[in-house]
Formats: structure tokens, C-alpha cells, sequence
């Protein structure tokens, strides 16, 4: 393995083993989500059956997928400045290194929460999906982008005082984009259609989001 | 070229309209400690971070080198070079002190036993949550932190705080060898310390504050 790689890796590596010890993430996420996903089952009850489900529903999963990340994700780069810890990471990894892990750990926490979330809410719904590849691609590139962004204001929030309202707006105009697409492409899911272009859009959104994070990071990271 | 060597010249910081440092120049070299005085807020911890490339100076330089360096080396990498002992560095307190090390020796590259080590010549358990060790315990964590990867230069802000008897004479012990080898060290303390014998003061800083 290379030393870059090692490094990521070790970064992921840490902060999945810091979870394992406090549960943070895990628990607000999942909390989160259960909750959103028994208030909407509740709510609407058996929607996906009726004709408007299809096109509300795409709308509300991601609603509750967003949220849900929300509340969690900020917290990867909030906790090493406010326990100090930043210090000795800044002194010890490149860069570039932190971003990588600390995103790879975002999108394995968000790609847990949609195995969790989406069977669940489908079948509370009882929503039909005609194209279950392309609804897993969906939450995939979805997922990516979602961790992506949230890694990128988190960097941003984590050196800023007001840091739960700041996340809102960071992540507003970053977020908007991703969600439009990424319903698109859900919507498309449901129906049985073709992925067309929200799908090749929602790729680049990803591919830009990751480019542009990794090129700003090292200059939100060292202040 | 020696091991290392490093020259500040003119070094000034300010937050908002309090100006912290100013204009403050040193310089230290291989197998030498440079001290740094000054009552507390004078400016003595604004300077390592400075020197540490965690701080950007407003004005000055700051030139450090090494062995086989071309030119003095640039923030980023001054950062991965410098071991750096000070009050506001934490480890992970979920994490145990030898998995704290071990997670840095994997980030800089080193052989985690080289942490193993450390942690055995300075007395502390390796099994023991970072969050559960006293404050002398975490002092002697951020000691082994800072030696970890051999780093030539030393920047040590009130590095024997909280340590007891023992402690101190094992951190000193680890500084005499870190010299001994042609590591340099810059020592900030309110007062001069009363430093082992072997340890040779190459030059004082008293910082006016």
C-alpha cells in the first residue's frame, strides 16, 4: 500500500474505531432516521400504492436521508477542533489524506444509513421499485455526493463559532443540486425508466464536489 | 550541512489590534537548546506555532532545515518535520495511549513498536484510555507523541508541566538523547528552567510581552 493510501486509510480507519467507542454518529443517525421514517409512515400511510406516490415519495426518502446526514456528518471535522485533537493531525498527516479518510468514513456512515432507511421506508410505503438497479445507483451516487458536500462544510464549520447554523447555509446551495438530481434519478427508479441524463449529471456533481473539496481542503484545514 | 538548523528573524503576529510577537528573532542548531521566556500572554506559545507552521507570522521569516535540504523548508512541510509538545495538543481520549500511537505511526510511517517503546522508557500503560490519564500521564502521552517519528527539531512549549519527579527526569532524558543524536530543540517556559546539565543553552529569547 502506498504511504498516501496508508495514511487515508489510517484516518478512516481512526475515526470508525473512535465511533466504535462513542457511538455518536451511529446513534444520532439512526435515531434520526427511525423517527423521520415512523412519522412519514404514520403520516401518509400506504402512498406507494396510489398515483402521486411516485412522485412524491423519491422527494420524502431523500428528505429524511438528508436530514438524517445532517445531523450526523458535521460531526467528523466539529469534534477535532473541539477536543484539540486537530492539532496533532494537522502536525502528523498530509492534507490531502484527512480529506480522503474523512470522506471515505462520511460515505460509509451515509451508505450504512440508506441500507438501513431505504428497504425500510419501500416497505412502509409499500412503494414498487420497477428499476432496483438504478434506485441502488441512485442512492450510491446520491450517497457519495451527500458524503462528499458534508465533508467539505464540515471542514469549513469546524473552524467557524456559529457552527450549527452555518452548516444550513454552507450546505443549502451546495445541496440543492445534488437533491433535484438525485430525485430525478429516484423518480426515474420507480417508474421503470430510463436513467437519461439526471443520472450522468448527477456523476459530475460528485466528480466536481470531490475535485473542488480536495483542491480547497488544504486551505480550510491549515487556517 | 548539520543535522538541522533554524533561524527566525523578525517574527511578528498579531490578533486584531493586540500584537502578540514582535519582531522576535533566535536561532538554534544541532545538539542546542534554544529557551524562550516571557510572563504568560507575552507570546512564548504563539511563537512555537509560528515556528511549528500552524500559525501564519504577519511578518518574518522563518527558516528551517535539514540534512539534505535544498532551502529552507515551506509550512506544510515544516508541520510533518517538528515534534511539538504543548498544552493545547490532545490525543484521542476514546483511544487508548498505545493506540493513539499506534494510529500516528501509521499516518507518519513509523514502526509502532517505536511508540511501545516510549511509552515503556516514560511509565505509562499503554492499555489506559487517553481520556482516563491524569494530567502528568497526558504530558508524558504528548512527550512519546512528539518523539514518535525522530523528528530533528524539537519545539517543547512548558514541556515538564504537571510531570512529577520522575517523569521530568525521564522526559529530560529523552531530550538529552534527542540532542545527543543532533536534534535541536527550542524550550518555551515562564522562567528559565533549570535544565540538565548535558543539555547545552545555546541562546535565551525573553519575550517582553
Amino acid at each position: 500500500m502506498s504511504s498516501w493510501l496508508a495514511e487515508a486509510a489510517a484516518v478512516f480507519a481512526k475515526d470508525w474505531r473512535s465511533e466504535a467507542r462513542t457511538r455518536y454518529a451511529l446513534n444520532t443517525l439512526g435515531l434520526f432516521a427511525l423517527t423521520t421514517l415512523v412519522l412519514v409512515s404514520v403520516g401518509l400511510g400506504p402512498m406507494g400504492v396510489s398515483a402521486a406516490g411516485a412522485q412524491v415519495l423519491p422527494f420524502l426518502l431523500w428528505i429524511v436521508l438528508l436530514f438524517a446526514a445532517a445531523a450526523g456528518l458535521p460531526r467528523a471535522f466539529v469534534q477535532e477542533e473541539e477536543t484539540h485533537t486537530a492539532t496533532a493531525l494537522r502536525l502528523a498527516a498530509r492534507p490531502s489524506t484527512v480529506f480522503w479518510g474523512k470522506l471515505a468514513y462520511a460515505l460509509s456512515l451515509t451508505l450504512a444509513l440508506e441500507v438501513l432507511v431505504a428497504p425500510l421506508f419501500l416497505a412502509m410505503v409499500q412503494l414498487e421499485v420497477a428499476a432496483p438497479g438504478l434506485f441502488a445507483a441512485g442512492l450510491a451516487a446520491g450517497g457519495f455526493g451527500l458524503a462528499a458536500a458534508s465533508t467539505v462544510v464540515a471542514a469549513i464549520i469546524a473552524q467557524a463559532r456559529a457552527r450549527g447554523t452555518l452548516f444550513a447555509v454552507l450546505s443549502f446551495p451546495i445541496l440543492v443540486p445534488l437533491l433535484l438530481l438525485v430525485v430525478e434519478v429516484t423518480r426515474n427508479a420507480v417508474a421503470g425508466e430510463p436513467a437519461g441524463d439526471a443520472l450522468r449529471q448527477l456523476l459530475l456533481y460528485d466528480g466536481a464536489v470531490a475535485v473542488a473539496g480536495s483542491m480547497l481542503f488544504p486551505a480550510i484545514w491549515n487556517p | 550541512m548539520p543535522p538541522v538548523h533554524l533561524r527566525f528573524t523578525g517574527l511578528a503576529r498579531r490578533f486584531g489590534r493586540l500584537a502578540v510577537l514582535r519582531g522576535v528573532g533566535g536561532e538554534v542548531g544541532a545538539g542546542r537548546v534554544l529557551v524562550v521566556t516571557g510572563a504568560n500572554g507575552s507570546g512564548k506559545s504563539t511563537l512555537l506555532r509560528c515556528l511549528a507552521g500552524l500559525l501564519a507570522p504577519d511578518a518574518g521569516t522563518i527558516d528551517h532545515r535539514e540534512e539534505g535540504d535544498d532551502g529552507p523548508l515551506a509550512a506544510a512541510e515544516r508541520r510533518l518535520r517538528v515534534g511539538y509538545v504543548a498544552p493545547d495538543l490532545a490525543l484521542y481520549e476514546e483511544l487508548t495511549a498505545g493506540e493513539n500511537l499506534d494510529f500516528f505511526a501509521r499516518l507518519r510511517g513509523v514502526d509502532p513498536a517505536r511508540g511501545r517503546v516510549l511509552l515503556a522508557r516514560l511509565d505509562l500503560p499503554a492499555d489506559r484510555p487517553a481520556g482516563a490519564l491524569s494530567s502528568g500521564m497526558r504530558q508524558k502521552l504528548r512527550w512519546a507523541w512528539a518523539l514518535l517519528h525522530r523528528p530533528r527539531l524539537l519545539l517543547l512549549d512548558e514541556p515538564f508541566q504537571n510531570l512529577d519527579a520522575a517523569g521530568a527526569a525521564a522526559a529530560g532524558e529523552l531530550l538529552a538523547e534527542h540532542l545527543g543524536a543532533g536534534g535541536a530543540a527550542v524550550l518555551a517556559q515562564p522562567t528559565a528552567p533549570t535544565l540538565d546539565p548535558r543539555l547545552a543553552v545555546a541562546d535565551r529569547v525573553e519575550l517582553a510581552g
